[in-house]
């Protein structure tokens, strides 16, 4: 390579990129600052920026968008890694961890999870994440005006969903459910909670490499599954229709145009539904329904914090991130669940997010999202793995084919997913 | 990659014959060194990852493993239905997208109309895929009281509102993706017809019609055999080259439940390796890759000519020729009203509110701007179009040089070795990216610019400049002797001879920036699989809204209008340059 040629293409090159740190304003500073990879967006993204506003050196963070594997594959290769990164998933944390890409991290003594969630982040004994922020995935939204009465347990939701979904076909009133199906993790949320319900114990075994998926758990919760989702007009304008529905789009059916009465989702599901409101009437939630009334299975999913190895004040950064206060400015603002317990409930801005709060404190019930933990492509994306698995079920029972059957296809796919991802028998 | 790049294909295919005799230039000399910077970034950036990737496919972490790979990626179930239907969007769309645009440029010809009727087809061509790709998604949303089609295929077949056809379904996604590809393509064909069908000397069909030939003699003898026979296979391998980019339209239009009905080989390769190349993915992608370099070599083979073609001295003024029949100019007035109900579509819902365009039809409210108010008075857009911006800038900006100072050395080659690299250009220009993106990455991992803008810049320069370098080697190639002359003589130095050739080639110059800035403005795989941190290009941009389409569609409408703009300004200006620059070897 001629120098000469060589210096013109990198004077270009790195006009190029000079124009972009000019353009991309806010992320440049004048002494380096710590460097965050966030998944996060939009209005996330500002709230994080908020939160690590208060810390004591300045801190850059950049929004990976949602394939933030690839995104620090790719930085890794070109050993431009950042210094904190935070995933969504725990199998990431240890996948990297294995890698030796991650330095261990210690949280501050402030820090407390619920069981079961620390040993989600470690890998040869040691801990290479720590939890920032939580979801509690257990959780059905329905206008109170649409649904006085919530159902208390699962014979009850399939009995107040025939009756609808009766009402429903005879005179064009809501749906009982609505579901958004072409997201595929809206399908492995509705089956990881049916899962803790029905099978606890064997819930946690199904995310080993030595999982079962033929055996009677998983064959268990999706029969459960079948008999609700097969109810003739259960759903907004069919399955067919269900499986081209967004979740965003369901949460629309039920507050603004009101085609259907329930939907299971996160607790984020509030700010989606936001902008959508009509009339004063915000919609409210109650417990995922298990076989007996009251309690009921508990999933909750979240973001880990990690820091890279011989990254510059990543681990003090990570560390001051677990701080009971340092994620004040976001619990203000709302649309935030710490994982924290040292977290005051007082600190939580309303009513519903401190009964979350709450709930996710009590021992014993906690599951963590089971997808989340899946190992390689069987993790599910869109058409891949564990979420195209549940569509193909979702299809199946909502087209008339008989539960044995449909439950022998999905139960074979799992299988054969697992064993090509390195894990299952 | 856009479709509007392979615009010039056309006189690229024309340029792997014989040789041509007579060069006025000299012999390659010490400016042989010239193009040192566009061998390097083509052996670093486009051979070199091939060869990884081959070598990939056969390996499993440096262990020879013979075809396993391929045997286990081949015999992956869905593999089959996935080969057949990237079998079929390369058969059926280009003659879908061939007939039609023979059809409408010969329906738009002579007539007054015609060129508004060729305008509104060429609007589409401009655009990004992906905003295609969101144009068609809300023409075919699932719900009657929002998606236009949905609703008319309603009424057509009489069903109820909660049985309506769905467009989206598993069923028809591929005919709906389909349909979006031969409304963006179509432009494009009858741009290249009409340069043929203007190129038929009328004196051909006066000499047929003497002889006592009737309408079919003069179609057969004086139009098609002369010159459309090749001018539709051209077309027909173009469309068929392009349709291995149907991915930004799978990305965009298709919800996550019927991507397996949709899925064609360019997706299944992202799904199984994504930003590596390993093993299965490896393998998918060298077949991928056989197939689509071995289409363009066989067409441009078939389609050879003499290099450069034989000089048509400029035919006189054409006399006048009555206008097509009435019948022909409806059909192209019925295709220019049907190829505007999408753009429609697009303006029409970006002119609602969040609330408005998620939950009615934008026929059933009143319009408003709310959606660009929120856009232009955000900063996340104008940071967005700003760093597009000062991208596809300096990467056409950097493509132009690195492929003028390729082309002046090349352009003296002649015979065997003009013909090959002809070739070795034609192959590097058609590479998908996504077969070759792991060893990319390792590749800006040593100059330590993965992930990063300028290691996003790198890639579209390389992936640009074999393109580029065709274009302006035939168009100095194809320059008159005297031309020349004049400038080895007037020029003291290689470069004043350059930039005095470069002079007589605007167009050429023209159309080479315009497709290339255009291309990255449009560009969605090259952004997603080496995103840069801090900004992101327009087409991931745009991508990762679709992500909650419904509850996002004003503003996802508005800014796809928005980002719009520009391309369709650029190609529609300069739509003149960009035939007289890219078809200049078969038609000037």
């Amino acid at each position: 390579m001629r120098p000469a040629i060589r210096a013109s293409r990198r004077t270009l090159l790195r006009a190029a990129a000079v124009g972009a740190t000019a353009l991309a304003a806010g992320c440049s500073g004048g002494s380096r600052s710590v460097q965050v990879a966030v998944v996060w967006s939009t209005s996330e993204l500002d709230r994080f920026r908020e939160v690590v506003a208060g810390y004591p050196a300045p801190v850059q963070v950049v929004s990976a968008g949602n394939d933030i594997d690839a995104f620090l594959r790719a930085r890794h290769l070109a050993g431009t890694s950042p210094d904190v990164a935070i995933l969504p998933r725990p199998g990431l944390v240890t996948e990297y961890a294995q890698r030796g890409w991650l330095s261990p991290v210690r949280p501050s003594t402030g820090y407390a999870v619920p069981a079961g969630l620390s040993e989600l982040l470690t890998a040869e004994g040691q801990r290479y994440g720590v939890w920032v922020k939580a979801a509690h995935k257990s959780l059905v939204w329905h206008l109170p005006s649409m649904l006085p009465v919530p159902p208390a347990n699962w014979d009850e939701l399939v009995r107040r969903t025939r009756e609808l979904g009766a009402l429903a076909r005879r005179d064009g009133g809501p749906a009982p459910l609505a579901i958004g199906a072409a997201d595929g993790w809206v399908l492995t949320d509705w089956f990881e909670n049916v899962l803790a319900d029905v099978a606890p114990e064997s819930y946690n075994a199904l995310a080993r490499a030595d999982a079962d998926w033929q055996g009677s758990a998983v064959r268990e919760a999706l029969d459960r599954l079948a008999g609700l989702w097969s109810i003739d007009g259960a759903f907004v304008g069919g399955g067919r229709r269900a499986l081209l529905t967004q979740y965003e789009e369901s949460v629309i059916q039920v507050v603004h145009t009101r085609r259907a009465v329930m939907l299971v989702g996160a607790d984020f599901t509030a700010d989606v539904a936001d902008p959508f409101q009509r009339g004063p009437q915000a919609p409210v939630t109650f417990r995922f329904p298990g076989a007996s009334s009251g309690g009921g299975p508990l999933i909750v999913g979240g973001d880990a914090a990690v820091a890279f190895a011989d990254a510059r004040g990543g681990v003090e950064l990570v560390e001051w991130l677990t701080r009971a206060d340092s994620f004040q400015p976001w619990l203000r603002s709302g649309g935030y669940l710490s994982p924290n317990t040292n977290v005051t409930i007082d600190s939580y801005r309303d009513r519903v997010a401190q009964r979350l709060a709450e709930e996710m404190r009590t021992p014993g019930t906690l599951r963590f999202d089971l997808s989340d933990q899946l190992p390689g492509p069987f993790t599910g994306s869109d058409g891949v793995g564990i979420w195209r698995i549940m569509q193909g079920f979702f299809a199946d029972v909502t087209d008339g084919v008989r539960a044995g059957e449909a439950i022998r296809r999905a139960t074979g796919l799992l299988a054969a997913a697992a064993r090509n991802a390195g894990g299952g028998r | 990659m856009s479709e509007v790049r392979v615009l010039g294909e056309l006189a690229v295919l024309d340029d792997v014959g014989p040789a041509r005799r007579g060069r006025a230039y000299p012999a390659a000399g010490a400016t042989s060194a010239l193009l040192l910077p566009a061998a390097v970034l083509l052996g670093g950036l486009v051979l070199w990852p091939v060869l990884r990737t081959m070598h990939a496919s056969v390996t499993t972490d440096g262990r020879w493993v013979g075809a396993a790979h391929f045997r286990t990626a081949l015999a992956a179930p869905g593999t089959g239905a996935v080969v057949g239907r990237t079998v079929l969007w390369a058969l059926l769309v280009p003659a879908v997208v061939t007939a039609l645009g023979y059809l409408l440029a010969a329906a738009s010809r002579r007539s007054q109309e015609g060129g508004l009727v060729r305008l509104i087809l060429l609007v589409p061509v401009a655009l990004p895929l992906v905003v295609t790709g969101v144009t068609f998604r809300l023409m075919y949303d699932p719900d009657p009281s929002r998606g236009l089609a949905t609703l008319v295929a309603t009424r057509l077949t009489g069903r109820s509102v909660e049985d309506a056809p769905q467009l989206l379904g598993p069923g028809m996604v591929t005919v709906a993706l389909m349909s979006a590809f031969v409304w963006a393509w179509v432009g494009l064909a009858v741009l290249v017809f009409r340069s043929a069908l203007d190129a038929v000397p009328p004196s051909l069909a006066d000499a047929v019609r003497a002889y006592g030939g009737g309408r079919r003699h003069v179609l057969w003898d004086a139009q098609w055999r002369p010159l459309l026979l090749r001018t539709t296979a051209v077309v027909f391998a173009l469309v068929a080259v392009g349709t291995s980019r149907t991915f930004d339209l799978i990305l965009v239009m298709t919800p996550g439940s019927v991507r397996d009905e949709a899925s064609v080989l360019a997706l299944r390769i992202w799904q199984t390796s994504g930003g590596t190349t390993t093993g299965d993915g490896a393998a998918l992608g060298v077949v991928w890759l056989v197939a689509v370099i071995g289409g363009i070599m066989v067409a441009a083979l078939f389609v050879r000519q003499a290099w450069p073609p034989p000089r048509v001295e400029a035919a006189p003024e054409p006399a006048p020729v009555a206008p097509p029949r009435r019948v022909f100019r409806l059909l192209a007035a019925g295709a220019a009203v049907a190829w505007l109900v999408p753009l429609a579509v697009l303006v029409a819902t970006s002119a609602h509110g969040r609330v408005d365009a998620a939950a009615r039809g934008w026929w059933s409210a009143p319009p408003n701007a709310e959606s660009y108010h929120d856009l232009v008075t955000g900063t996340e857009l104008w940071r967005t179009l700003g760093f597009t911006l000062v991208l596809a800038t300096a990467v056409t900006a950097t493509v132009l040089v690195v492929a003028l100072l390729a082309a002046y050395p090349l352009a003296w080659l002649t015979g065997p070795a003009a013909q090959a690299t002809g070739l070795l250009l034609l192959a590097a220009s058609v590479v998908p990216i996504q077969v070759i993106a792991g060893p990319v990455n390792e590749v800006l991992g040593l100059v330590l610019s993965s992930g990063t803008a300028q290691g996003l810049a790198l890639v579209h320069i390389a992936l640009g400049v074999p393109f580029a370098v065709l274009v302006l080697r035939n168009a100095f190639a194809d320059l008159p002797v005297e031309q020349v002359r004049d400038a080895r003589l007037g020029g003291r130095r290689w470069w004043h001879t350059l930039r005095r050739l470069a002079r007589h080639n605007l167009s050429a110059v023209v159309a080479v920036s315009v497709l290339e800035f255009v291309q990255v403005w449009n560009d969605l795989v090259v952004g997603r699989l080496f995103s840069a941190s801090g900004a992101s290009p327009l087409g991931p941009f745009l991508a990762e809204q679709t992500r909650s389409f419904v509850s996002n569609s004003g503003a996802l409408a508005a800014s796809s209008v928005l980002a719009s703009v520009l391309p369709v300004v650029l190609v529609v200006l300069s739509r003149r340059h960009l035939v007289a620059g890219l078809v200049s070897g078969g038609v000037r």
